[in-house]
């Protein structure tokens, strides 16, 4: 069959620059396409040619950033090549446009986040999607649960395909290969000899750590040697530090066991940093789709404590391969399920083998390949719709702004995978190039804090000048009061 | 304009004072070439080094300019030369004409950043630092509003708007006292923590009421009726940027420019206004109000909502969200006595805020 996978407009693939669904297709594809003649679109990249064929699947790169450049260049290559199916990522706003010029080819679509809520795509284009897809492919019930309560009449053509790791790269830190890696980090960073406590995920306010930080003074006097490491790259950033980010470096400064921050940390190398740890942890706030970190520390056989918060939940079982914990926002909750885990051995043990277990048994690129070719198959077997009444459907963006749901809105907003912008920037030859500037840039960006701090710190004083001067003339002002009163 | 991308600049003992790096100096003459003046002299106003904007003064032939390097995104620029050129031309209102460039454009593009040349308005004096300025304040910002209704940015600007965002802002301004909370706590030892933690038990409880009020307020039936309806708020007016000018008051700075209910500027300088005398005062409070209303009547929905804007712990807010950034610096004695003067300023905004509460009821707007 000739299928056309449809990446998005932001990140590349292969994820030379990360994302979730990038790691997606590309953990698929080697599977995929031996069965099936395969072509990639996605966005252009100053590291990839625009048109490549590897490992006989076919690489076509436009330029994107923008959905509406990115629609436009889809469009033009979708009309001008065939395809039986087309297999779309997580972007129904491209299924219209897409049915337009290609009315005979089966579309899918993959979804991994809200792409479908109302601020996202209007009811009315949502319908029509809906109605023209063949099959829609979730992953995780919690997605699709949402997309089925927006739109009922989607329940049938849903179904949930769980994401994948490569347990291969991810390994636990006892593995042989593995040992040396661990040590080295450990030794490094000043990690020998303590419990290593592991946060991988943006900082951000949604994702929480704080509430792990907020956790660690009653759990460093229950045990001995805890030491905590964030993996995240947003300690510094563009605009200089974020307010969260100064909030969490400063309860962080305050611990009484060692924070070890690693800043950017090179797609190819984040699976040290699992096997370097002892315990995953996950402090999502928000209702997330389901965060691969999960999927890795599973495979790097680690016990994991995650949230009660969209699809997270659904890839634990509860007291084998880790704890949920159900009132995210109280650090209590941390305290008690990391107790849990660090107060009992051997229980910490068998839930990292049995983590390992699920990863190599149930979450493996190989079964989400083959669910994958089930799903085509079965979409194959629908009919072909017709796209009428194109014209009175709107593809226009949403309004921004929905008043009911603004009033009803309780938690935050997922943010759309964002590649940075220095990530963008210019041209490198390869992963670590990229990296070596990044961490270039970090530095540049130290400097930059340390500049701001001084002027923060300036600030302050003036502040402080002008309030001294202010209560010096309430002072006397009050004084002549008196005076006048007496 | 070439390859040069303008950054923020780092000033320090070995810069003078409005120091700008040569290369935004060499932007700015190539920036000049692309209007018809004659320049005989430039003059360094103002300096915005860390986000990476400035002012010049130019003295030509044709009478005394300012040139101006935006800091922010070009897109976002945009939206408030639009504003401007709306309400210079569409509304003959009191703020400087822009000056076209010789190919008629608003601006010129050069380093990533928008740059614009406008007439330098001689003389302006501040208003007197009293209630007779500070009506006059209100006259001119109510006017100012009025005017600006019914702006509609050009197609490529994109839209700044805070209208809908009050729900989120106050929700902010709540889960703020959480971080003040645990900051305090975690620096125990500083001068300023206890008070800390004593300003926050006063005014979390404040923010929540603020909220609920919010919420059961008309603000949802209010921010329907849509950006343009509005009009734009200034975000920084005070006692500079509104100032006496041979026919009247002149506005200045218009590039933070955004759609909002416009309470909220006269919101913002009522309570730094009642911070600066360190007491509110139901008669300067009333008074501004009523000055306001003269130029921009408030109907009673929207009195509602700048009464729960009073309500937030906006000073407190203001003064120690900045907190979490080196609190180990910032939680010393004086930022203390800051606290002290906060709570003490704040127990005398109640009954001014009670006694003053009623007043819209029954009033009819024009």
């Amino acid at each position: 069959m000739k299928i056309l996978m449809i990446g998005t407009e932001k990140l590349p693939i292969p994820p030379i620059l990360g994302g979730a669904i990038q790691t997606y297709i590309a953990g698929t594809l080697p599977y995929l396409s031996k069965v099936h003649d395969i072509t990639v679109l996605g966005i252009s990249n100053s590291q990839l040619s625009d048109q490549e064929t590897v490992n006989g699947i076919r690489y076509v790169r436009v330029p994107g950033m923008i959905f509406e450049i990115y629609k436009e260049h889809v469009v033009k290559f979708v009309e001008a090549n065939k395809f039986d199916l087309i297999h779309i990522f997580n972007r129904p706003r491209l299924v219209l446009p897409i049915k337009n010029v290609a009315p005979n080819s089966r579309i899918t679509l993959s979804m991994h986040n809200d792409m479908f809520n109302p601020e996202k795509i209007s009811p009315e284009e949502a319908t029509a999607v809906l109605e023209h897809v063949s099959q829609i492919v979730t992953v995780s019930d919690y997605v699709g649960n949402v997309i089925r309560e927006l739109y009922p009449q989607s329940s049938a053509k849903i179904r949930t395909i769980y994401s994948g790791v490569d347990s291969e790269r991810f390994l636990p830190g006892n593995h042989p290969k593995m040992q040396k890696r661990r040590n080295e980090i450990r030794k490094a960073h000043g990690l020998e000899n303590k419990t290593v406590i592991l946060f991988a995920g943006r900082l951000s306010d949604n994702k929480g750590v704080d509430r792990l930080i907020r956790a660690l003074p009653d759990l460093s006097k229950k045990f001995k040697n805890l030491a905590l490491v964030i993996v995240g790259s947003r300690w510094f950033s563009q605009e200089g530090i974020s307010d969260y980010v100064a909030y969490v470096r400063a309860l962080a400064k305050r611990l009484p066991i060692p924070v070890v921050t690693t800043g950017y940390v090179a797609q190819d190398e984040i699976q040290n940093w699992f096997a370097a740890a002892d315990l995953f942890v996950c402090t999502s706030q928000w209702q997330e789709p389901l965060a691969r970190v999960h999927y890795e520390a599973m495979a790097a056989g680690l016990p994991i404590v995650t949230t009660a918060r969209g699809g997270n939940p659904e890839v634990i079982i509860e007291g084998v391969n880790g704890f949920i914990v159900k009132n995210p926002e109280n650090p209590k909750g941390f305290v008690d399920a990391i107790s849990a885990i660090l107060s009992d051995k051997s229980l910490m043990k068998k839930m990292g083998e049995e983590g390992r277990k699920l990863a190599v048994s149930k979450y493996r690129w190989d079964r989400v390949a083959s669910e994958l070719l089930k799903f085509w198959a079965d979409a194959m077997k629908s009919s072909v719709t017709e796209l009428k009444d194109i014209n009175p459907i709107s593809f226009e963006q949403p309004e921004q702004v929905f008043m009911t749901k603004l009033k009803d809105k309780v938690h935050a907003q997922p943010e759309n995978t964002k590649s940075k912008e220095s990530e963008k920037k210019k041209s490198k030859k390869d992963q670590k190039k990229l990296d070596k500037k990044l961490k270039k840039e970090q530095k540049k960006l130290e400097k930059k804090l340390k500049k701001e701090q001084k002027k923060r710190e300036e600030k302050l004083k003036k502040e402080q000048k002008k309030l001294k001067e202010k209560s010096k003339k309430d002072k006397k002002r009050k004084e002549d009061k008196k005076k006048k009163s007496a | 304009m070439g390859e040069l991308i303008i950054e923020p600049w780092i000033v320090d003992e070995t810069t003078h004072d409005f120091f700008v790096p040569e290369y935004i100096e060499n932007l700015a003459h190539q920036v000049l070439k692309h209007y018809d003046l004659s320049v005989r002299n430039m003059q360094i106003i103002t300096t915005k080094p860390d986000k990476g904007g400035a002012i010049w003064k130019l003295d030509t032939k044709s009478g005394p300019k300012s040139l101006k390097l935006l800091h922010r995104r070009p897109t976002r620029s945009l939206f408030s030369l639009g504003a401007q050129e709306y309400l210079v031309k569409v509304q003959a209102a009191r703020v400087p004409p822009i000056i076209k460039t010789k190919d008629g454009k608003n601006f010129v593009e050069a380093g990533g950043k928008l740059w614009f040349v406008a007439e330098w308005i001689e003389p302006l004096t501040p208003v007197s630092k009293d209630l007779e300025g500070a009506k006059q304040l209100c006259y001119a910002l109510g006017e100012f509003h009025r005017l600006s209704k019914g702006y509609v940015p050009p197609q490529n600007a994109e839209i700044a708007s805070r209208l809908y965002k009050w729900p989120k802002t106050y929700e902010k301004v709540l889960k703020k006292m959480d971080w003040l909370r645990n900051i305090a706590k975690a620096y125990s030892d500083m001068p300023a923590s206890s008070h800390l933690l004593n300003g926050v038990e006063k005014f979390e409880q404040q923010a929540i009421q603020s909220i609920n009020s919010l919420n059961q307020s008309s603000y949802y039936d209010l921010v329907q009726q849509g950006n343009a309806y509005w009009g734009l708020v200034h975000q920084d007016y005070g006692w500079s940027n509104g100032q006496m000018g041979k026919n009247g008051m002149w506005i200045i700075d218009l590039d933070g420019v955004a759609y909002d209910l416009p309470i909220r500027d006269l919101r913002k300088l009522i309570s730094g206004t009642m911070a600066d005398l360190m007491k509110w005062d139901t008669t300067w409070v009333r008074e501004m109000i009523a000055a306001y209303h003269e130029a921009n009547p408030i109907s009673p929905q929207l009195y509602e909502i700048l009464m729960i804007d009073l309500s937030l712990p906006n000073e407190f807010y203001k003064n120690l969200k900045e907190a979490v950034y080196e609190p180990e610096v910032f939680l010393n004695e004086q930022t203390a006595q800051l606290i002290q003067t906060i709570i003490e300023t704040d127990q005398s905004k109640w009954p001014v805020l009670n006694e003053i509460k009623d007043d819209w009821k029954g009033v009819k707007t024009k």
